[in-house]
């Protein structure tokens, strides 16, 4: 976007392993405010290893992680985090998910649920507010699962494969609404996907990686105009983004 | 967007429910009392060895003044033993989930516990602790707390790992994480347990008015009455204690359709969830 060139975080030199496998080699990667990045590649490529390590939930070997000027290696709760699997409780109501991180760590004000409330409603979910996510479809339990995320009002989102399990249709519809709400509210955002389109369609950059040992190959600025619409997929320079990426892919992975 | 068409339609479904579980409760009992029939036509046994249906109904009916008071104290027994049972089983599972070393050095304790023939000890406890209430409740406690704490620890070992770390990545708190995430996940093992409980507390109660032979209860009753050889009574008392048995079984079911409105209904109804905002009423159950 070029909005802000300043480093909200930085991978330092970051190097994983579990009992004798690699999972993610020595890794470097600096991200800038309001980026939307994307991390593609086979299972195994260490992807999920380093979400694991910027979250705080592993320590790793070597190397450091810097939000801003604060050192959060080893540490939790300074990251928002999304998996495929969108982990609603399901005791609680859609309102009662999105206010759980609060919940967790101090009591829930009002202003929380107010802020809550008002998420919800500008991003399709007002219908929904009291319903218990048992009686929610797979993509809406996943919009919940991102005003979680969001309500934790974190500048970094992680998001692993957030539309995973969705079918290609609702898929689509999550994109923009995702784009929507990056542009809305300027979170820098790292997003794992093995699907090609996805990562070229939402990013700014697409950091490809193969595995064994964990490592990234390519680091691909996309430059396509944004606002980014259906047209998009099927403008000749996506295509051009969408070989280049799938013959890096290709390349690494034989 | 909701799975379960509208919310009309999920109410209608819920009294249908409801209305199945009557249906079948009345259709096993009448095959029950059908197929005992059936074995006195049959085989024409001596009605000192099994009386008819007919003659155990009147032999209860005849003499509900003095069983009610008998049935209440049984049930009053359970219930003091299931809420003990039932509070100890919870806090050790807790207990066991929290401290692993606690876990490992009670866990032997509590198989061992359930291997001690009840039966066996019943004299010994009336012996120590005096010929009251008590003794009972001990017992019936000392069955309930075990599938309690079983099914609770189960709960507890196995809650989504991957929720348990995200609840880490959002910088929870330990006893928040317990009482909004660890607790509420492990409701259904526990209620399970509960359900075990109850089936086998009017076992645990009749084992202590047994060993308790200066009181007066429902056991006592039915071995004066077995002693008469008035074995339509013996019968008709012995379904005395599984009407009690069984009502504890539906009061617990009861509890748990209260205590998980999620699994049954697509909206909350909390009180503070209405009015408070202007969501669309149409949406919304009842």
């Amino acid at each position: 976007m070029g909005v802000s060139t300043s480093t909200v975080l930085a991978i330092n030199g970051v190097r994983k392993t579990f009992a004798n496998n690699v999972a993610l080699d020595e890794t470097s990667l600096e991200l800038t405010a309001g980026s939307f990045t994307s991390l593609v590649g086979p299972s195994g490529c260490g992807k999920s290893t380093l979400f694991n390590v910027i979250s705080g939930l592993l320590r790793p070997d070597t190397g450091s992680i810097a939000l801003g000027d604060r050192d959060i290696t080893n540490s939790t709760g300074h990251v928002g985090y999304m998996l495929q699997k969108d982990l609603l409780v399901p005791w609680r109501t859609v309102l009662g998910n999105i206010t759980l991180a609060a919940a967790l760590t101090r009591k829930v004000t009002a202003q929380d649920r107010r802020e809550a409330e008002q998420n919800a409603r500008r991003y399709g979910l007002g219908e929904f507010l009291h319903h218990y996510p048992g009686a929610l479809s797979g993509g809406m339990r996943q919009r919940v699962a991102l005003m979680r995320t969001l309500a934790t009002n974190q500048s970094l989102l992680l998001l692993d494969e957030p539309f995973g399990a969705l079918d290609s249709q609702t898929r689509l519809d999550m994109q923009q609404w995702l784009l929507q709400i990056w542009a809305d509210l300027k979170k820098t955002v790292i997003f794992v996907t093995h699907d090609v389109d996805e990562a070229i369609f939402l990013s700014d950059r697409v950091i490809v990686m193969s595995p064994r040992p964990g490592r990234v190959v390519a680091d691909i600025v996309v430059d396509l105009p944004r606002p980014r619409t259906l047209e998009t997929l099927t403008d000749p320079a996506f295509v051009d983004f969408k070989r280049e990426v799938l013959r890096l892919l290709h390349r690494s992975s034989s | 967007m909701t799975r379960g068409e509208g919310t009309e339609l999920s109410a209608l479904r819920r009294w249908r429910l409801v209305g199945a579980l009557v249906l079948w409760s009345v259709t096993s009992l009448v095959v029950f009392v059908a197929a005992w029939q059936a074995v006195i036509a049959i085989f024409h046994p001596a009605p000192y060895v099994i009386p008819t249906p007919h003659d155990t109904y009147f032999a209860v009916t005849h003499n509900w003044s003095s069983i009610w008071p008998l049935a209440v104290g049984t049930f009053r027994e359970t219930l003091y033993g299931f809420a003990a049972g039932a509070v100890l089983g919870f806090f050790l599972a807790v207990a066991m989930y929290k401290v692993r070393i606690f876990r490992s050095l009670s866990y032997p304790f509590i198989i061992a516990s359930q291997a001690i023939p009840i039966i066996a000890i019943a004299p010994i406890l009336v012996l120590v602790i005096g010929f009251n209430i008590y003794p009972t409740i001990i017992i019936v406690a000392w069955i309930v707390f075990f599938p309690v704490t079983i099914n609770t620890l189960d709960g507890f070992l196995n809650l989504d790992a991957d929720l348990l770390n995200l609840t880490r990545v959002l910088g929870a708190r330990r006893w928040r994480r317990f009482w909004f995430v660890e607790l509420p996940g492990t409701v259904t093992p526990l209620f399970s347990g509960l359900k075990i409980g109850a089936a086998y507390a009017v076992t645990g109660a009749i084992i202590g008015e047994q060993a308790d032979s200066s009181g007066s209860s429902l056991f006592q009753y039915q071995f004066a009455a077995n002693n008469s050889s008035r074995t339509d009574l013996v019968y008709g008392l012995t379904i005395v204690m599984m009407a009690i048995g069984l009502l504890w079984f539906v009061l617990i079911v009861g509890l748990d359709h209260l205590a998980t409105p999620w699994k049954h209904r697509p909206t909350s109804r909390r009180w503070r969830d209405r009015g408070r905002t202007t969501s669309t009423p149409s949406l919304r159950n009842e």
